[in-house]
């Protein structure tokens, strides 16, 4: 079970993960809104199942690439608000360069094929 | 790439801080879920589709939670953890199957344990010296003749060190033997043990105090012994003055030259007292004659291999062929490892193992039917957890724990029943080698707990593979009631028509060891033994007794041993309590022989026999019946012609077609190819006698007086003349088995105040010490059959209830129809019965099949013996149907409106 997921789903979780770190470069967030961010800035093409994100957002924590702390929310309700660490930072920094250098790969691909 | 690092410090916290991580978690998606819902109302959803659709965008609920939960955890550590937790809290809830199921795999855990243990102590423990691995035992075989396994002469030692590039040293030691020490306190039996002065450098162990052997020290009129740690404790109060403290061993002065450290003890355990050195480079043993006494032990350079060292001795035995063609034409030899040489024989034991396993088998097998009923009853639950989103595995793992945890308590409780089933086997096994030495050491644990987790497999395997394929959405319509019944009720029908098939093996191994015993008891020792006592007295090699005759080793007896016998005899022969008595050789020995005016025998093939010198009073006491002739007399004497008295054994071998009172024998002593000076003639033949054990065939037995005797013989052969058993028969009625040892003691003393007396019982106990290995096996086989009779018992009951209780509608709809309680029996006990048989055929047939593994341990009957198949068979049929009987029984008083009420 472990192992099937590890290989139909790395590439899904790796990218999750880079757009979680993506959505917090902004600043602090809860798991709400970084759904919402995503969603609206892919224009709901990306639109994951939503509980996906936890399990998600409690990995990059335990990795130390983000650090979470409770907050109040705008409709002053509790919620856990995630921040990016030094480490998260450099981690998108890094994801994004290999990203980009993907995309521009696959993209020269398609064109060309 | 985020896989990298991870935060163990944050995943322990999550470990401890479990409820809190919970709690936070619900929250968080509580939070999420609002305010997803408060935007779907936002836009113009009814509460009811904004809840839907925020279900349907978070997708499953507690699945979420679950994948999150194990992000913090390692691996699955914690969720193991959980199910750890939840399994015990279960099990607390039944104590009922949790006692049945621990203590049946306790009693057969803690049964393989105990015989682990055993063979352990044995065979996979290394032996306490330094590198055992590289100590090897070097045996001269006959070609041909791999078995026959012998020390070589001892002068052969001088040429394989010499010669040989693979041991770093080799030395001889001889078996522990008695010899009467005195000068240090009451005359005693010690056990000495004759060396190379390397010997202990071979084995790496060095003196606590003094020194060990020098090189070519040897004993003579004096001589150097080195003693035990233990011997120095009784005997001298571990006082250091004991070094150069000097006492008689068999009639020579001994000084002590070293102290060993305490546990030193080649190399079965056994009692050790002293070690006396012998010096291979003597003249004395330059005929090499003198094969077989002494075992070699070598320790391998580093890095040679046990093939290299047998490579190495085949190219030296050929080159002593070449030299001494006399002692070497045809001699090979191997190279074994020390412990293999001495405990090898252990693997006869392996036997019992099996055994054991099967005990454990049946208790697996009863476990696995219980855990089956259970998971039954939870059936419904997995349903619901797996319906919920609980992954497969966690169900899968959630089984598995429990069976583990199970196997668990009862491999623990099987490590003290194991401790029990050795102090058992102690007082079981009296003169089993090495026992002392058996105990539970990590080896021990170990394999209890791999012998636990591999029945947890067993066991937790089938109610686990059920677990991983719940059929939800039957299970939840049909609210828990029992699916496919059929199927598992086969199941269960196999399981326990296998354990009554795996008790009837062990009864039947039982069996055949009980008529075994039987026979063995009921052999015919071919005189009587009631209330006939023995004792032995061995006169001392060295001193007043012997004189070592210059040249050769050959020995010459002093009138002073006939003479102590006959003063010995006559003494307690006037005792009252003493009906009579009689004497013979305490150590027999080989003989081979030509008859006068026959054609001479073939050299290599000389008729043989076993010799033993007797007093003309041994026919009388020991009520030997006397075939044909006379037996000795007192009156055959030193200047009277030399008689001999056969036993019908060698009549019948070697005279079949002729009388053979009145033929003359020249007997030689073996191995030493030595003549006795004069030959004597048979004068009579008396019955076959087992004076030796009651397993052992009759060999073909030559008496003669021991007062018609040569003074000289070839090397230990003296040892029958200065060795005897004095036999007694006591009068009938008088309570003086104890007091015969003080008579014999005194009158051993008043003639040689230094003369010890040693071994003095009964003859009855002595025969049935004979046949102690067959009694131990059967004990051990009685009580491993036993434990699965019981489990059986227990496990054809649990099958016969289930299906009751499963048919309890069925017999109350059978019963309102008008079924009579007969036809109620005949409906359950049918299963039983069929069960039973198919249960018992099968078991017998594997029986048979395995018996064939302990035929060295049957005597006088056949591995398939009939009539303990039919009987064992029929025991086990008749208790296997009577645990059927009760839940047939039950079932007669079912109420068919209660049943069929019943959901």
């Amino acid at each position: 079970m472990k192992e099937k997921n590890k290989n139909t789903g790395e590439l899904l979780r790796d990218t999750l993960d880079m757009l979680i770190l993506k959505a917090l470069s902004r600043g602090a967030m809860h798991g709400y809104g970084i759904a919402e961010v995503i969603g609206q800035a892919s224009e709901e093409v990306l639109r994951v199942d939503e509980g996906a994100l936890y399990p998600a957002l409690h990995r990059l924590e335990l990795r130390g690439l983000l650090t979470a702390e409770w907050g109040v929310s705008e409709n002053n309700r509790r919620a856990k608000y995630y921040r990016l660490t030094a480490a998260g930072r450099r981690a998108l920094g890094e994801e994004s360069a290999r990203w980009g250098r993907m995309a521009a790969a696959i993209s020269r691909v398609m064109e060309t094929a | 790439m985020f896989e990298r690092s991870t935060n163990v410090w944050l995943r322990l916290k999550a470990l401890f801080n479990r409820r809190r991580l919970d709690r936070d978690l619900d929250e968080e998606i509580r939070f999420h879920l609002a305010m997803r819902e408060q935007k779907q109302r936002e836009m113009g959803l009814s509460t009811e589709a904004a809840r839907y659709a925020t279900q349907q965008r978070f997708g499953n609920v507690t699945l979420v939670k679950e994948r999150t939960r194990e992000m913090h955890t390692f691996l699955t550590v914690e969720s193991l953890w959980q199910d750890v937790r939840w399994a015990a809290r279960g099990l607390r809830k039944s104590p009922g199957f949790l006692a049945t199921v621990v203590l049946s795999l306790a009693l057969g855990i803690g049964a393989n344990s105990t015989m682990f243990s055993v063979i352990n102590a044995l065979m996979y423990r290394p032996l306490p010296y330094f590198d055992p691995g590289s100590l090897m035992v070097i045996w001269e075989f006959e070609q041909g003749h791999p078995e026959s396994e012998e020390g070589p002469p001892i002068a052969e030692l001088v040429d394989w060190n010499t010669q040989n590039h693979v041991f770093e040293d080799i030395a001889l030691t001889s078996d522990t033997e008695g010899e009467p020490m005195a000068g240090l306190g009451e005359p005693e039996m010690i056990h000495q043990q004759f060396v190379t002065p390397n010997f202990f450098s071979v084995l790496r162990v060095k003196p606590v105090l003094g020194r060990i052997f020098s090189k070519g020290e040897m004993q003579d009129r004096s001589q150097a012994v080195v003693i035990s740690h233990s011997f120095w404790e009784e005997r001298f109060s571990k006082d250091p003055k004991a070094i150069g403290k000097a006492f008689q061993i068999a009639g020579v002065e001994s000084t002590v030259v070293g102290i060993m450290p305490s546990g030193f003890a080649p190399f079965y355990g056994q009692k050790i007292d002293l070690w006396v050195p012998i010096n291979p480079e003597s003249a004395r043993y330059s005929e090499r004659k003198d094969r077989g006494w002494l075992m070699p032990i070598g320790r391998l350079k580093p890095g040679v291999t046990r093939g290299q060292a047998q490579v190495e001795m085949n190219l030296i035995e050929r080159r002593l062929e070449q030299e001494y063609p006399r002692s070497n034409t045809g001699v090979r030899a191997k190279v074994l490892p020390l412990q293999e040489a001495v405990f090898g024989w252990a693997r006869a034991l392996y036997p019992l193992l099996g055994a054991v396993a099967f005990v454990l088998l049946i208790a697996c097998l009863n476990v696995a039917n219980l855990l089956q009923s259970r998971t039954e009853a939870r059936r419904k639950e997995q349903a619901i957890r797996g319906s919920l989103g609980a992954p497969r595995r966690r169900l899968i793992q959630q089984v598995l724990i429990e069976s583990g945890l199970l196997a668990l308590l009862g491999g623990t409780l099987g490590v003290g029943f194991a401790l029990l089933g050795i102090q058992l086997f102690r007082n079981l096994a009296e003169n089993f080698p090495n026992t002392g030495a058996i105990s539970i050491d990590g080896r021990v644990l170990l394999f209890t707990l791999s012998v636990s987790l591999l029945t947890a497999m067993l066991f937790g395997l089938g109610p686990a593979v059920q677990a991983s394929r719940p059929d939800l959405n039957a299970t939840l319509r049909e609210g828990g009631h029992r699916t496919s019944a059929g199927a598992r009720g086969r199941m269960r029908n196999v399981l326990a028509v296998s354990e009554v098939a795996f008790a009837m093996v062990l009864l039947i191994g039982a069996g055949l060891m009980i008529n075994t015993v039987l026979h063995l008891t009921q052999v015919n020792p071919g005189f009587d033994p009631t209330n006939v006592m023995v004792a032995r007295i061995s006169l001392p090699e060295g001193g007043k007794y012997l004189e070592r005759v210059p040249g050769g080793d050959m020995e010459k007896v002093t009138p002073l041993v006939t003479a102590f016998y006959r003063r010995l005899l006559e003494k307690l022969s006037v005792v009252p309590e003493i009906e009579s008595v009689g004497m013979m050789s305490g150590m027999a020995r080989e003989i081979s022989f030509s008859v006068l005016g026959h054609p001479a025998p073939p050299p290599e093939n000389r008729p043989s026999a076993v010799y033993q010198e007797a007093s003309a009073s041994l026919l009388e006491t020991l009520r030997i019946p006397l075939k044909k002739g006379r037996f000795l007399r007192d009156s055959d004497r030193e200047n009277m012609p030399w008689a001999a008295v056969v036993n019908e054994t060698f009549a019948r071998r070697y005279f079949p077609n002729e009388n053979p009172i009145g033929q003359r024998v020249l007997l030689r002593h073996e191995s030493y190819h030595v003549d006795e000076e004069r030959p004597r003639e048979i004068v009579g033949v008396i019955g076959d006698v087992r004076t030796f054990g009651l397993r052992e065939n009759v060999p073909p037995m030559v008496y003669s007086s021991y007062l018609q005797q040569s003074a000289i013989y070839p090397g230990g052969c003296v040892l029958s003349h200065l060795s005897q058993d004095v036999v007694a028969r006591l009068g009938l009625g008088s309570s003086s088995q104890n007091n015969f040892a003080s008579i014999i003691k005194k009158a051993a003393q008043k003639i040689d105040l230094d003369q010890p007396v040693t071994t003095i019982m009964a003859m009855s106990r002595h025969l049935a010490d004979s046949i102690d290995d067959f009694r131990l096996i059967m004990r051990l086989l009685e009580i491993f059959a036993g434990m699965a009779l019981l489990l059986a018992i227990v496990g054809i009951y649990g099958v016969m209830s289930y299906f009751v209780s499963e048919r309890i509608h069925e017999i109350g709809i059978r019963m309102a129809l008008g079924a009579e309680r007969w036809n109620v029996l005949a409906l359950v006990t049918k299963l039983g019965l069929k069960l039973t048989v198919i249960g018992v055929a099968t078991g017998a047939v594997l029986a048979v099949w395995l018996a064939r593994l302990i035929t060295r341990f049957l005597y006088g009957v056949s591995p398939a013996d009939p009539t303990t198949l039919v009987v064992v068979g029929l025991v086990l049929a008749t208790i296997a149907l009577l645990a059927c009987y009760i839940p047939a029984h039950r079932a007669t008083k079912v109420d068919p409106v209660l049943a069929l009420r019943h959901e």
